[in-house]
């Protein structure tokens, strides 16, 4: 029985950084697919914001200045976008628990790169929002929105998406390591994404909002994406905006993810 | 052996910030400590003493304010990766995802440290067989009883094959037959040859059974050490202990101070039922003399009783306060233990004190 516990070392010690990053990815993922609600309503929600916002707001397409021809068309983008913002401000909360139960204890104290901590989480949130994205697109063809930019657009929107999803879930998940605090973080969220929602294009066209909000939602990551969505969506792709807002989307992503990273080494420091 | 020391502190600090204008909390004062590869080390004090503290510094997860350690012969700051690998931690909390299975736990572990797939699986497999925890290998870890995911947990400390193994209080929590089949592991785990296992723990049994040395540890700093027996022999003479019914304190009191040989006399009264604690150097030569006198004062009692020293006696003596008094200030004043998120064991005063009291008539037994 002795020789069962020291027989040599099995392992060698510590995994490469890819290889543990990969098993914090795949950790998360199990975590999710077994918690079936949070699945489920991360499915749902969108339906009711397609369906709701669709119904409520089609009459916008009937004013002048609206633009577009069709409000459903116009507003799958947003949802998009909407909905990876929605999911990133949970990011955190598997943190927070971790830390709570002492799951983060044994990860720090084992030579487990922090980076592959923060990194592993974000990788499984991506794939979270990529099922949810073309989730948001079928139901959104479904309900008659049509994407006359093709698979190209709608890869192109899948990825703006992303970035966005980078950037607010590390966002989450920095909050969550420096607060540690559930409370705090679903507030601190709730804070910022409802206003971020209205303060931009997401729901209304630009020419219809009122002057300031127009200046606040320039500045908005939420409108950089919509933007993104709905031109490579559309028959007419403007290139350029895609790459000047896809660069801020980039710089901002990784300065926040850089960020969450710090904050996972603040989080140690503070034990 | 690569290093004779598993363990070589030297005056560690650990301050807190105390938080809204209060003063830090020093959670280690000085606390010097070593510990023999190959042994089993408890590091024993009541809440609050700076016993986790200890262990977080030592498994890297806290730096220590000031002060030197080496775990596994690596600088626990500047070679902290190398002491990572060569450790295995179980904290207080659970350390398992309780979504996944025991057997998930154990591989994703191995997979972190750099083993392959499938030997990941074996390794998850001999360890579950080891644990006894093959049955429950693929259910939920939440579903689990709290002793077999404290033994999950304690699995998951050995899956790199550690040289030094850290348990903070693996027993807390758990019943009583849970209890003594952790302690039944950690014995077998005492007999693998080049493991060396550092246990805290504010039970004085548990620390009496398993510790081949212990510290005895009060207020951040090792009051004591030495092993369990050594420990006790130093201290000479017995325990007198008489139950008394509806006691006149004072009268007890003076009654006692008038027998020859009887020191240190305590007496508790709590409702109709009291008791008498002294300490003699002859305790079956006091029996008599004391049942003379108090029959004689018409204080009526019931059962009396010798007990060589414990550790608890042991403890009085350094810490120079009780263990329920220490105890109880450290629940009241909020422990320096608890780590700075608010995650104390999560015990209370009630639950400590009464088994320390438990324990306590079982060592004397």
């Amino acid at each position: 029985m002795s020789a069962l516990v020291q027989t040599g070392r099995p392992t060698g010690g510590r995994a490469s950084w890819a290889t543990q990053t990969a098993e914090v990815c795949r950790r998360w993922t199990v975590d999710l697919v077994r918690q079936p609600w949070g699945l489920g309503v991360s499915v749902i929600q969108p339906v009711i914001w397609i369906v709701l916002f669709g119904n409520v707001f089609e009459s916008i397409a009937t004013v002048p200045g609206f633009g577009a021809g069709d409000y459903l068309t116009f507003l799958v983008p947003g949802i998009l976008m909407m909905t990876v913002l929605y999911s990133g401000a949970w990011a955190g909360t598997g943190f927070i628990e971790d830390i709570r139960s002492g799951v983060m204890d044994r990860l720090l104290s084992s030579p487990v790169h922090r980076s592959s901590l923060v990194a592993g989480q974000l990788a499984q949130q991506l794939l979270m929002a990529t099922v949810q994205g073309v989730i948001v697109l079928g139901i959104g063809w479904l309900a008659g929105a049509r994407y006359d930019g093709g698979v190209l657009g709608l890869a192109v929107a899948l990825v703006a998406s992303l970035l966005l999803a980078a950037a607010f879930c590390s966002l989450s998940a920095a909050v969550a390591l420096l607060a540690r605090d559930q409370t705090a973080l679903i507030g601190i969220s709730t804070i910022i994404v409802l206003p971020a929602t209205f303060l931009s294009t997401a729901l209304m066209p630009v020419a219809l909002l009122p002057d300031w909000v127009e200046t606040v939602a320039r500045y908005n990551p939420l409108t950089w994406a919509t933007e993104i969505g709905r031109t490579a969506m559309s028959t007419d792709v403007d290139w350029g905006l895609v790459a000047s807002r896809g660069a801020l989307l980039t710089v901002l992503a990784a300065v926040v993810a850089a960020w969450s990273v710090q904050a996972m080494r603040t989080y140690q420091k503070s034990l | 052996m690569p290093t004779q020391l598993a363990v070589e502190a030297t005056g560690l600090i650990k301050t807190y910030p105390g938080g809204r204008g209060r003063p830090d909390v020093r959670a280690l004062d000085g606390l010097t400590l070593t510990v023999p590869a190959g042994t089993v080390h408890g590091l024993l004090g009541p809440n609050g003493a700076g016993k986790s503290t200890t262990t977080r510094v030592l498994t890297t997860l806290s730096r220590a304010s000031a002060g030197d350690a080496r775990v596994a012969g690596h600088d626990v700051v500047r070679h902290a990766d190398q002491v990572r690998r060569s450790i295995g931690y179980v904290s207080q909390g659970t350390g398992a995802d309780v979504l996944l299975t025991p057997r998930e736990n154990l591989a994703m572990t191995a997979r972190l440290r750099g083993a392959s797939r499938s030997a990941s699986l074996d390794r998850a497999g001999q360890l579950l067989d080891r644990f006894g925890l093959a049955d429950a290998a693929d259910r939920r870890t939440g579903v689990l009883s709290g002793g077999m995911r404290r033994k999950l947990d304690v699995a998951l400390g050995l899956v790199d094959a550690p040289q030094v193994l850290f348990l903070d209080e693996p027993t807390t929590g758990l019943d009583p037959e849970a209890r003594a089949s952790m302690w039944a592991e950690i014995r077998r785990l005492a007999g693998e040859d080049s493991l060396t296992v550092v246990l805290t723990t504010h039970y004085l049994e548990e620390a009496d059974r398993l510790a081949d040395g212990l510290s005895i540890i009060d207020r951040g700093r090792v009051v004591a050490a030495g092993s369990p027996d050594e420990l006790k022999a130093a201290f000479a003479g017995d325990t007198l202990t008489v139950d008394l019914v509806e006691p006149d304190a004072v009268l007890v009191r003076s009654v006692a101070a008038r027998i020859a040989g009887l020191g240190d006399v305590v007496v508790h009264v709590e409702g109709p039922t009291g008791r008498l604690v002294a300490r003699t150097p002859d305790g079956p030569a006091v029996v008599g003399p004391t049942i003379a006198a108090l029959q004689a004062a018409g204080v009526r009692h019931g059962a009396v009783g010798v007990s060589r020293p414990t550790l608890d006696d042991v403890y009085l003596r350094h810490a120079g306060r009780s263990w329920t008094a220490a105890e109880s200030a450290a629940t009241s004043s909020g422990s320096p233990d608890a780590s700075p998120d608010g995650s104390s064991d999560g015990s209370s005063p009630h639950d400590a004190t009464g088994t320390v009291r438990v324990e306590r008539s079982e060592v004397a037994r």
